[in-house]
């Protein structure tokens, strides 16, 4: 199968504009005729779902929460960018592109990321029509701030929680239009499996998480936007509840998962404190700037922070990158911190933490300044620490954050299934290798607010769609398929419990396809993880009955997934021996240690059909196209 | 019409409440005043109380303020009765909340204190208003004396000094609650008028029991 | 630490439920409460017993999925926090907790410390947005919003939608959740043209959903994870009987 990305021709900055006037439209009379599911309410979710509901289209939105306000955009803390170029500073569509292909290690594509960029700043005019209280100037203006080592001050932001701003909006919208009754909110429902029919994605089967019932929904197109798989790492800044089972039982019906190991790992995290953590929370990126990060020059030494003199602190950042300093790009702060770690100079019980202290910055703007600037960063740390980051430095570690990869999609956003379209963070489209601060939120926005509304349309209108109802064959087959699955979770009560199996693969996964990976420990994981997956269908115990509330027995589902899917993240990290954003292989280094790209053999989309458990994937390779931008190597020296 | 509609709504209903209560309040304050005058002696108690009940506009005021009273019980009730329907099932363990929480004995007896100063107003109004007639020498009623008798029974006083400490609680959570379900508690006002509530409780509840302290042990 | 626990237990929406009592070994007091909770669930389904089921996701105190009553208190005994972020540290090693789910007519138990809390969302469908469609919105800075005005606007629509406000309350009353969301949009100059009927359904639909009368108590801001404040609730009233006033 040749893979198509359907870029329109012409012009870069034309093209989004001369698709959408192509594109067919439904016509509003027939709207309602037609069903769209949608599987996520985050906000690439929620915003699709409100949107297709205004347009008049009969829409079933589906979460695995008690209520679509509760997806994990509710947590990004930073902010959205958007080229609105309010601060006169030099900002433009251009720059933001730019910007976002180089920070995406150069391996997303330049049609899409220019069209997240053009339409970013509907993005922010739409948030504020909804009500979204962003951070404002004393004129009465927004207010925006500069991040992730941006040159321009393009990010809008609603104190430490814009997440939650703006997922509350889009997730309003979603309410205004289920009083409207053109969306009906299916909350307490887990996806289990997509239904195609004659090729397309027709429907979807869900289990009630409440009742136990298997549920059938038919539909003329699907979309999932369903999150990442951070939490295929078991620790992660992720939703405990974030999994990857919707996207990969699409990807087994057919869809093509792409680029699965370009994870971002984000630098600034509160360091595993023991063997029952159950997730990492994350300290906002912007305590770098006031923050110095260090650990001792000797290894092993466990004086604590203040009785270790200065000339005996390795500011490691400062010392590799001095122009940049501790404000290096997620992925150079990430290594360092290991690398540092990993010569025995890392702090705190563990030895699995650096420092970042704000001795000095205090010492410079007093401690008020301070306060006013991270007051609420220092009291979370406080609450999870028990230590006061005013008196000693913070430790931090690096965790699993954010993962570039997804469902393969096209300019449209359909994946190779047709009818199946893939949202936000679930997709792989916008961010390439490496995904710039406060880039998510817009890309999750952007497709369920400006682009699903016109592809979905004319994938309706361009499509014969025959009749379907859920009384099909291949309703019948998924829901058999996911009822024998259920049983044989529930039938095998063994002695292990599914948490415990996932701390392991989790374990495994940092410790193999990390930060740092290289080919022995990525055969090394290959080996390990079927064996794990067998394990796991021998001996995981999953008490009680499928008919009523068992979050252990969803758990269950989602970890055999992760058992499935891990391997073939680590099948890609292993066929990936450039170093490229968050995908660093040792082998592939500057002599002083930095990435080094492979641009002549690595310069595409690996996009990966599925063949079966256990059975090696076909990579099919979508070439990479460069007409605007010339690539270059990234440098923080 | 939608106001009255409205007014069946918890919100509506809990401003009903606050609105007779502060009437009440009102009331209560002028009643206070009045009967203060019995420490003064009993010309200036019987001047005023003839004054009053000679007083033309007495019945119709008098009617108002028992149709102020029946909607303040109605909406009362309404207001407990939906409270107790939205929490069918009690928690085993429950426990105040501390920080900011205004909850008080005072708030969490109100439906209590209310039923027993109804109690009290019956007696009240059967001892005082439909008691015993003594006519004065120059033809008015001597309330003044009703008042010193009463007041001289050592049980009377302790029953009455004990539904003036209701009274003082019910209002001490009532005044500033009708001020927050009237939507007039707001930033810097909250506190002032919290701590005007509470006074003014106080100012109440002592001012009536004053009356038969004063008399049983003084006169 | 040594922790006994004493659970609700329930075994669905309509069945009776009960106390059981469960001790936890080996608790260190870096762990969080949830992650006390998994241990104790991991025991019992090495064992083959059911185990507690309560909600939790994002488990940093923002998506407002967790929480029950922890020894009489919403969330636990520390204010301005959710019981995901509450640590083992608060406790002393032998102590007795008792937990107990949410307790609403509105909420009804779905199984042991999870409730159904979709008359939340049922509340915000009545009125609480701005009714936009995508597309035709002003440039952003076209309205200009004091600082101020958007900073208290923020306070308000920070609210979590975790329902310990109900639980709290003596009248498992809603008003702490919904006045906020009133406040939020009657700031701003954006939800002015739908400012009547949004109060005036939105307490309507409160009402229907079989919440109580607000009790003016405040217990709901004491044990708010967000710091929601009884001020939200005097708008509200406010805001409501101007609406309803209106002809």
């Amino acid at each position: 199968m040749r893979l198509d990305a359907k870029i329109p021709s012409g012009p870069l900055a034309d093209k989004w504009d001369r698709h959408r006037f192509e594109s067919k439209l439904v016509n509003p009379a027939n709207r309602r005729r037609h069903t769209i599911i949608v599987v996520g309410t985050g906000l690439a979710g929620a915003s699709a779902a409100a949107s297709l509901g205004e347009l008049g289209y009969n829409v079933l939105s589906f979460c695995i929460q008690d209520s679509p306000r509760r997806a994990h955009s509710i947590a990004a803390q930073g902010g959205i960018n958007a080229a609105k170029n309010y601060q006169n500073d030099g900002d433009s569509i251009e720059r933001l592109f730019y910007d976002t292909i180089k920070g995406g290690d150069y391996r997303a594509r330049e049609a899409n990321v220019y069209r997240l960029a053009q339409v970013s700043v509907n993005i922010i005019d739409q948030c504020v029509a909804q009500g979204v209280p962003f951070a404002r100037e004393y004129g009465g203006q927004l207010d925006n701030r500069s991040f992730g080592g941006a040159q321009v001050s393009r990010t809008f932001y609603a104190r430490g929680q814009t997440g939650q701003q703006l997922l509350l909006g889009a997730y309003q919208s979603l309410m205004r239009q289920v009083e409207r009754k053109t969306v009906r909110i299916f909350p307490f429902r887990e996806m289990l499996d997509l239904v195609v029919i004659n090729g397309r994605a027709r429907g979807i089967v869900c289990r009630n998480l409440v009742t136990g019932d298997i549920e059938r929904y038919a539909a003329d197109a699907v979309c999932l936007a369903t999150g990442g798989y951070g939490t295929a790492y078991y620790l992660s800044t992720n939703a405990v509840g974030s999994n990857v089972t919707a996207a990969w039982r699409a990807h087994k019906r057919g869809a093509f998962f792409a680029n699965p190991c370009f994870t971002q790992i984000h630098p600034t995290c509160i360091p595993v404190t023991g063997e029952d953590q159950s997730k990492l929370t994350l300290m906002s990126e912007s305590l770098r700037n006031d923050g110095r990060v260090w650990v001792p020059k000797k290894p092993g030494d466990k004086r604590p922070p203040h009785e270790i003199p200065e000339d005996e602190r390795d500011y490691y950042l400062e010392r590799k990158y001095p122009s940049f300093g501790n404000l290096v790009p997620r992925d150079v702060a990430s290594r360092n911190a290991k690398f540092v770690c990993d010569e025995g100079r890392g702090v705190g019980e563990s030895g699995l933490a650096v420092y970042l202290d704000f001795r000095d910055a205090i010492e410079r703007l007093g401690r008020d300044v301070i306060k006013a600037r991270y007051g609420n960063l220092f009291d979370m740390y406080r609450k999870i620490t028990d230590e006061d980051p005013y008196e000693v430095p913070m430790r931090i570690y690096p965790a699993i954050h954010y993962t570039m990869g997804g469902l393969w999609v096209d300019y449209n956003l359909m994946s190779t299934i047709p009818g199946l379209h893939v949202l936000g963070e679930a997709n792989f489209s916008d961010h390439g290798a490496n995904r710039l601060g406060a880039s998510a939120l817009m890309q999750g926005l952007a497709d369920g607010y400006f682009i699903i509304p016109y592809t979905i349309a004319h994938y309706i209108a361009s499509t014969p769609l025959e009749k379907v109802t859920t009384d099909h064959e291949a309703f019948a087959e998924a829901e058999n398929n996911v009822r024998q699955r259920i049983d044989r979770l529930l039938s095998i009560k063994g002695s292990e419990t599914p948490r415990s199996l996932h701390r392991r693969l989790g374990k495994l996964l940092w410790d193999y396809v990390g930060m740092s990976r290289n080919e022995a420990g990525l055969k090394k994981a290959l080996e390990e993880i079927p064996k794990l997956r067998e394990e796991f269908w021998q001996n995981v115990s999953v008490p009680g009955d499928a008919n009523y509330v068992n979050k252990n027995l969803e758990y269950a589902g989602r970890v055999a997934d992760y058992l499935e899917f891990a391997e073939l993240l680590t099948i890609d990290a292993l066929h990936r021996t450039e170093s490229c954003g968050g995908h660093f292989r040792e082998e592939s280094q500057t002599p002083d240690g930095e990435a080094l790209r492979d641009d002549e053999r690595f310069s595409y989309v690996a996009a990966w059909e599925y063949n079966g458990v256990g059975q090696a994937p076909t990579l099919h390779e979508e070439p990479l196209v460069f007409e605007y931008v010339t690539p270059t190597q990234r440098s923080y020296k | 019409m939608k106001v009255l509609q409205s007014l069946g709504t918890t919100t509506g209903s809990k401003i009903l409440v606050a609105l007779t209560g502060l009437a009440m309040v009102g009331f209560l304050v002028g009643h206070l005043a009045g009967n203060l005058l019995a420490l003064f002696g009993p010309e200036a108690f019987n001047e005023y109380s003839h004054a009053l009940i000679s007083n033309p506009l007495l019945i119709p005021v008098e009617i108002g303020l028992l149709a102020i009273l029946v909607m303040h019980i109605l909406s009362a009730v309404s207001v407990f009765v939906r409270g107790q329907r939205a929490r069918p099932e009690r928690y085993a363990v429950k426990k105040w909340a501390g920080g900011p929480s205004r909850k008080t004995l005072s708030s969490t007896t109100m439906i209590g204190t209310g039923i027993l100063i109804l109690v009290f107003l019956v007696t009240h109004l059967n001892t005082f208003k439909y008691g015993p007639y003594y006519e004065h020498p120059e033809g008015y009623r001597d309330l003044y004396r009703l008042l010193v008798e009463v007041f001289k029974e050592p049980g009377y006083v302790i029953f009455y000094v004990v539904c003036m400490v209701l009274v003082g609680m019910h209002l001490r959570h009532g005044i500033s609650s009708a001020f927050q379900s009237l939507g007039l508690m707001a930033g810097s006002w909250t506190g002032r008028i919290l701590r005007l509530g509470a006074a003014l409780a106080l100012v109440v509840g002592i001012g009536f029991a004053l009356i038969p302290v004063v008399i049983y042990f003084f006169l | 630490m040594r922790i006994h626990l004493r659970i609700w237990r329930q075994p669905g929406p309509d069945a009776k439920g009960h106390f059981e009592n469960y001790t936890v070994e080996r608790v260190s007091p870096n762990m969080s409460f949830l992650e006390m909770l998994d241990t104790l669930n991991e025991d019992l389904i090495r064992r083959g017993q059911d185990p507690v089921a309560f909600d939790s996701d994002c488990r940093e105190g923002i998506c407002g999925t967790c929480g029950f009553v922890v020894n009489g208190r919403p969330h636990g005994p520390d204010s301005q926090t959710t019981v995901c972020q509450l640590h083992m540290r608060r406790f002393r090693d032998g102590d007795t907790i008792t937990l107990e789910p949410w307790r609403a007519k509105a909420f009804p138990v779905l199984r042991d410390l999870v409730v159904d809390r979709s008359a939340f969302d049922r509340i915000i469908q009545a009125g609480g947005y701005t009714s936009v469609n995508v597309g035709g919105a002003p440039d952003a800075n076209a309205i200009p919003i004091p600082k101020e005005v958007a900073e208290q606007a923020f306070d308000s629509a920070q609210c979590i939608g975790c329902g310990a406000c109900v639980a709290a309350c003596k009248n498992a009353s809603a008003m702490l959740f919904t006045s906020a969301k009133v406040r939020h949009l009657a700031l701003l100059p954006q939800g002015q043209v739908e400012r009547t009927r949004r109060v005036l359904n939105m307490v309507a639909r409160m009402d229907a959903e079989g919440f109580g009368p607000c009790s003016n108590e405040g217990e709901c801001e004491a044990v708010c994870p967000k710091g929601i404040t009884l001020d939200n609730i005097a708008t509200l009233n406010r805001e409501w009987w101007k609406a309803a006033l209106k002809p």
